[in-house]
């Protein structure tokens, strides 16, 4: 859902000019020295206009999301006129901040572990995922890079209710379990509760993982087109075994598109409000239900502003953190 | 906004009896679509309102809650086309009542007209929806088979002078449970409590049933509900919520879980459950020991309606006993339109209905159903705080 406004942000790896390869075009670090005025130092020298070429995209942001965002600060201190009227008033009422935190800070919280659990499980699964599309893919890797987006032509509303025959009761995947005599074990790991996955917290997470994944493995495997495979190879020459290969190779080199890819995967997924709806149970709604309840059934539109005001604050935390740390690592010019 | 899967072989189900139906009752249908408008005046003043209003109708109901065409056995929506050359559109677009509220607020509010001619709500809603001053009075002058309706569905306490609903069907809200599961008939409201079924229950998200149902359980008074009389049985469901016992709060797609084998026992609707057991022979439906709830659906016109003339068309049509029959054998629900019971009775297919006191509850049924009393609206306010906050988690 929040694939249009996140979707920028993929571009920050593809943008080829790492900072400690040589120019390779004749770019900015050339134009200095053909007008020769070296000693002022490159940054004056930078033409101006570019920046122009934001101005759509700013604009963009600022009609369509700064501005109904920043309509929902006053609204998120306002009490509603009447109860069923549309209008409200402000009063400067922080007491709605407080009220929600009071009330919904556990689903808060349970919201993030959700999203950060299917983030890591997405992790684990699209790393090998992305690393066999890049230096095993050869010519059909464009097609494998289709495979991992096909899931997501499927709108995700459809995908969750399919998957409530798919993981009922008697189910194929828990007919399966049974049959494999897997449903004590994993029942003892806390995978599944009172022998069932619908209407869990782990089929929540496993519906929200499927919709990350992809977000996950395009950014992979961009980042891992940057890996020359000579340094595998050297890596290999020098006897490093698969792990350090990985640990000392793959890693690092494609955490630029680790940070991007976790970045555009736990944003949505903190959010999302069709898994647990359908997926979840009472006990494993998330964040995004309790605002949609707050405003369509309860009609309390200035508590869900403060509701969303402060679900939309902590997410900027974890990208500002994030960005902190992916700074000196993503490619930014 | 939330689609639920349909099950198809329900529809097939009540496309099948529609069909089955529709022999007996095809002549009386052709007879009333020759004889319309008897009174001359009546029919000049309504060929003259249908044309200014361009023959159109536009209805919003619940799904799966009339009987649907098949070919050759057109359901109701059709054969009112056919009948009046009204050009109807019907949308099952009211999953949730407090959801379809909040889309049609927006527009009341701001004191603009609906693109629905009639809205099929329940009755809290409908209550809230005259307080509000947002419905037209129904043209009940051009409604004469209004006087078919059940006494017992006549001037509720909210509708005193019956000027603003008509009911569409009423029903009863009780337990459904699948005995299979189950492995035991069940009786009370305390059986879906019980930890043998932990994981397999559902309530239901209308919180008047749901309450009402747990209140009757308590021994409260459901017709003057109570703040303070409520809190034992928020609480026993919110523990019930807590512990897993509950495994989903739900609109009409209990069924699905019903059916799918998710659920052993829930709390659901009458007609429902008697339309699912015809295809699933393990479900049974009860009204609990302690008592059932009794609701009702009406016919709205929301206020600024387009097309009045039509839409009190329509009322009048589906009020006609033989249509009011087939629609009754198609969703299983009680009708409230005096004359379908003997209708159903003489025709073998559907004579098993006639005698089904979910649908056609005796006086001892009656007195064991109870109707919700109202909430104001601070109270109502408190009430869907606390039921969101369980249902929510």
């Amino acid at each position: 859902m929040s694939v249009l406004p996140a979707s920028p942000r993929v571009e920050p790896p593809v943008t080829p000019a790492s900072p400690q390869q040589p120019p390779r075009h004749r770019g900015r670090s050339q134009r200095p020295s053909s007008h020769g005025l070296s000693s002022h130092g490159p940054r004056s020298h930078r033409p101006r206009w570019p920046w122009l070429l934001l101005a759509p995209g700013l604009l963009w942001l600022l009609v369509l999301y700064l501005l109904p965002l920043l309509s929902l600060v006053p609204l998120s201190l306002s009490e509603p006129v009447s109860r069923f009227g549309l209008e409200t008033v402000f009063r400067g009422r922080l007491a709605n901040y407080q009220e929600v935190l009071q009330a919904y800070g556990p689903i808060l919280l349970r919201s993030f572990a959700y999203a950060a659990l299917a983030t890591g499980l997405g992790v684990v699964l699209a790393y090998p995922l992305a690393w066999a599309i890049r230096f095993r893919g050869g010519r059909w890797q464009p097609l494998l890079m289709g495979l991992v987006v096909l899931p997501s032509l499927t709108s995700f509303l459809v995908r969750a209710i399919a998957w409530t025959s798919l993981l009922a009761d008697q189910g194929p995947l828990l007919q399966l379990l049974r049959s494999l005599g897997l449903i004590a074990p994993l029942e003892g790991l806390g995978v599944l509760h009172d022998g069932r996955l619908l209407n869990t917290a782990t089929a929540v997470i496993l519906g929200l993982t499927t919709n990350l994944l992809p977000f996950l493995v395009l950014p992979l495997v961009v980042a891992m087109q940057r890996i020359d495979p000579v340094l595998l190879e050297a890596a290999d020459d020098l006897h490093a075994g698969a792990l350090r290969r990985f640990t000392q190779v793959v890693w690092p080199l494609s955490r630029p598109g680790l940070a991007a890819g976790i970045l555009l995967s736990l944003i949505p997924a903190a959010g999302d409000v069709v898994n647990p709806r359908f997926l979840g149970g009472p006990n494993n709604q998330m964040i995004a239900n309790s605002i949609d309840n707050l405003l369509l059934v309860q009609l309390q539109a200035p508590r869900a502003a403060a509701l969303t005001l402060v679900l939309m604050a902590l997410i900027s935390v974890a990208v500002l953190l994030q960005l902190r740390r992916g700074l000196e690592e993503l490619p930014l010019p | 906004m939330t689609p639920f899967a349909h099950h198809e072989g329900r529809r097939t189900f009540l496309r099948r009896l529609a069909w089955g139906a529709s022999g007996a009752l095809l002549t009386p249908a052709l007879l009333q679509a020759c004889g319309r408008g008897p009174g001359g005046g009546g029919e000049g003043a309504d060929k003259e309102g249908a044309d200014k209003e361009g023959g159109e109708l536009v209805i919003s109901s619940f799904p799966l809650y009339i009987d649907p065409s098949r070919p050759g056995a057109p359901g109701s929506v059709e054969r009112f086309q056919r009948d009046t050359g009204i050009r109807l559109r019907y949308g099952e677009d009211v999953n949730d009542v407090r959801q379809f509220f909040a889309r049609i607020r927006p527009a009341l509010a701001a004191g603009q007209t609906l693109p629905q001619d009639i809205v099929v709500l329940t009755s809290w809603m409908a209550a809230r929806l005259i307080e509000l001053g947002w419905l037209e009075p129904l043209p009940f002058e051009r409604i004469p088979n209004a006087s078919n309706l059940i006494p017992s569905l006549r001037k509720p306490s909210w509708d005193p002078e019956q000027r603003f609903s008509l009911p569409w069907q009423s029903g009863i809200a009780g337990i459904a449970y699948n005995i299979k599961a189950t492995g035991r008939e069940l009786r009370s409201i305390d059986d879906l409590f019980d930890p043998a079924l932990k994981g397999r229950v559902s309530a239901l998200l209308e919180m008047r049933d749901t309450m009402g149902l747990l209140m009757l359980a308590d021994g409260k008074d459901v017709s003057r509900p109570g703040w303070s009389d409520a809190q034992p049985s928020f609480d026993r469901l919110e523990r019930a919520r807590r512990d897993g016992q509950i495994r989903r709060f739900t609109g009409n797609d209990y069924q699905t879980d019903l059916l799918a084998g998710n659920l052993a026992a829930c709390i659901g609707w009458s007609g429902d459950v008697a339309q699912l057991a015809l295809e699933q022979p393990d479900l049974r439906f009860v009204v609990p020991e302690s008592g059932g709830i009794l609701w009702a659906d009406l016919m709205l016109m929301p206020r600024g309606a387009r097309h009045p003339n039509a839409a009190a068309r329509w009322m009048n049509w589906v009020y006609d006993p033989p249509q009011a029959a087939r629609i009754a054998a198609a969703v299983q629900y009680i009708s409230p339109v005096e004359g379908v019971r003997q209708i159903l009775a003489k025709d073998p297919a559907t004579a098993a209905l006639a005698s089904n006191p979910l649908m056609f509850p005796g006086p001892a049924e009656q007195r064991r159903l109870h109707l919700f009393g109202p909430l104001s609206e601070a109270d109502e306010a408190r009430w869907d705080e606390r039921f969101a906050r369980i249902t929510q988690g």
